[in-house]
């Protein structure tokens, strides 16, 4: 479990450039979630998860993370045990793959985790093998001569290698075409057997939508609520009131409900909405 | 990593910020000579008001000026120590004495005027880049070194990739903090001791900074193809340096400053007061 208590982040404080980026937010994610967080830019998203794994050190005085009993605030903290059960992708994770083989970037992690070079072995191939990347061919090349799509795949199989307890994920679908986006979900979605609490932050509400139980709006480094995907996209007033974007199918769905058809206005996936239509044609 | 800014602008609506960069420049040529024809206290202490009040002008804390003097100190400190125990003068006896040191009272002045001679000449370049931003000094440079393009040197080119490097430092350090926190969480560490592991440590944030260099490069020269950029020829700018009445006087003023402390050195008119004003 993973728990924010009144969390303030400020960037460069005591300077002319100091910028409030997080203001007294409190977020409880539970284990199994697939957590959704949705926002502006600006609107502290990235710092908020990037205390996740100390990699922004908790601020004197401005609140604490807690994760799984560990209290992030605290001095003595063992940052490689924290590092490993929390992964973390970045955006655009492709940009920060350097080694010459794919099998040798993916144990990196379980390199630096002081493993057996057997473990980490064993640890690429099942990583390599999870985000769809068949190992026979991939593990010898070069991550540089791979495609867009595939070298994300091996970034995330880098950060999945090192068994993560919690996934965070900063927008993973960025900059892929739809194929590619649906194939990185599913993908996700394949990981969250192994790693059970997953959480994404996305601008792209469709895949908030289908994907997430829980999803938390933030606005100006504070959180605006925490819905669940019906209470959020269902009712007109709480996006409205928290500035949020309709997800496509929703959209439509709307439009078809207002056109006289009969489908729930806060249809949340594709499937949903097809199998309502079909039904409607039937009848 | 994230605190590292070259050209350290402090930002502020003072008249120092809004000067011309290219009388800044000027004025800090003359600077530079002046300060090297101080050779008394009381000359060295007349310049320093000055500098004192152009820093009071540009409403930047004194502290922030002297932080410039952080990367010199070191040496500052080396060179008086060594000044103090190494000078020698023949025409009186030392004041203290042993082994090969001898420490004389001149050689005390001496290394004193070194030091703050050293610290006059960081002082100003601090407070030029705290009130200047890095594109306001390349542009200063390039309107300067203008009749340098009548022998041929491509000052357009050299000014170009000079603003295009230092607008390029911020997003690079960015890139480089994004690539460290995306290695971190996978467990790298960059704080060994031993130099050689340090730097084996930081492979895995080398490389994606080149390849990422290099896809910028690419990226922003497809961008200036596509803009039709072409060189010097033609060339006008959005912002043109626009001189004001206040800038020519600000360099007049100094070019008297710089005035009196020639006649604080040589006394042309020998006046009788200057002797007295001390060693």
């Amino acid at each position: 479990m993973l728990e924010v208590v009144r969390l303030s982040y400020v960037y460069s404080p005591k300077t002319p450039f100091a910028k409030q980026a997080l203001r007294g937010v409190d977020l409880k994610i539970e284990d199994g979630d697939f957590f959704g967080i949705i926002g502006g830019t600006g609107a502290g998203k990235s710092t908020l998860v990037s205390h996740f794994n100390a990699l922004t050190r908790v601020q004197k005085k401005s609140g604490t993370v807690v994760v799984d009993g560990v209290d992030l605030s605290g001095k003595r903290l063992d940052l490689k045990k924290l590092r490993a059960s929390v992964g973390m992708v970045f955006q655009y994770p492709e940009h920060q793959l350097f080694d010459d083989t794919v099998e040798k970037d993916v144990a990196f992690g379980p390199k630096n985790l002081g493993l057996t070079k057997d473990e980490q072995a064993a640890r690429a191939k099942q990583a390599i093998e999870l985000v769809g990347l068949d190992y026979a061919e991939f593990a010898q090349r070069s991550p540089f001569e791979l495609s867009g799509g595939q070298k994300r795949r091996v970034a995330i199989a880098g950060v999945i290698a090192m068994h993560p307890k919690i996934l965070v994920l900063d927008e993973p679908t960025a900059g892929l075409d739809p194929k590619g986006k649906r194939e990185i979900m599913k993908l996700i979605l394949n990981i969250k057997q192994l790693c059970p609490t997953v959480i994404m932050i996305s601008h792209n509400m469709d895949e908030i939508a289908e994907y997430c139980n829980k999803i938390a709006v933030m606005k100006n480094g504070a959180v605006a609520g925490v819905y669940t995907p019906r209470e959020l996209f269902g009712s007109r007033e709480t996006i409205g009131s928290c500035g949020v974007a309709l997800p496509l199918v929703t959209e439509l769905a709307a439009k078809l409900c207002a056109a006289g058809l009969p489908v729930d206005p806060a249809t949340l996936t594709e499937d949903d909405l097809i199998k309502q239509l079909t039904e409607a044609a039937r009848a | 990593m994230r605190d590292l800014t070259v050209g350290q602008y402090y930002p502020s609506n003072s008249v120092v910020h809004r000067a011309d960069p290219r009388f800044k420049l000027l004025i800090l040529c003359v600077y530079f000579v002046m300060v090297f024809f101080c050779d008394t206290f009381f000359s060295f202490a007349f310049v320093t008001v000055f500098v004192l009040v152009t820093v009071f002008i540009a409403r930047v804390p004194l502290l922030k000026v002297l932080k410039g003097i952080r990367p010199v100190l070191i040496v500052l400190l080396f060179t008086t120590a060594l000044m103090i125990v190494f000078y020698r003068d023949e025409s009186a006896a030392p004041l203290a004495e042993w082994w090969i040191f001898k420490i004389y009272l001149s050689g005390i002045y001496a290394s004193l005027k070194l030091a703050w001679r050293l610290l006059l000449l960081v002082l100003m370049p601090s407070l030029l880049t705290l009130t200047s931003t890095p594109t306001e000094i390349c542009d200063g440079w390039e309107s300067l070194l203008t009749p340098l393009k009548w022998i041929k040197v491509p000052v357009h080119e050299l000014a170009l990739i000079m603003s295009i490097a230092l607008r390029l430092i911020p997003t690079l350090v960015d890139e480089t903090d994004k690539i460290m926190n995306a290695q971190k969480a996978r467990c790298a560490e960059f704080d060994s001791r031993n130099p050689f592991k340090k730097i084996k440590a930081m492979l895995p944030v080398l490389i994606p900074l080149f390849v990422s260099s290099f896809r910028r490069a690419d990226e922003l020269a497809d961008a200036m193809d596509s803009r039709c950029y072409r060189g010097a020829k033609g060339r006008t700018r959005m912002k043109k340096l626009k001189c004001r009445a206040g800038d020519v006087i600000a360099l007049l003023f100094w070019c008297a400053v710089f005035v009196c402390v020639l006649f604080l050195k040589y006394n042309w008119l020998n006046w009788a007061f200057i002797p007295l004003l001390g060693i």
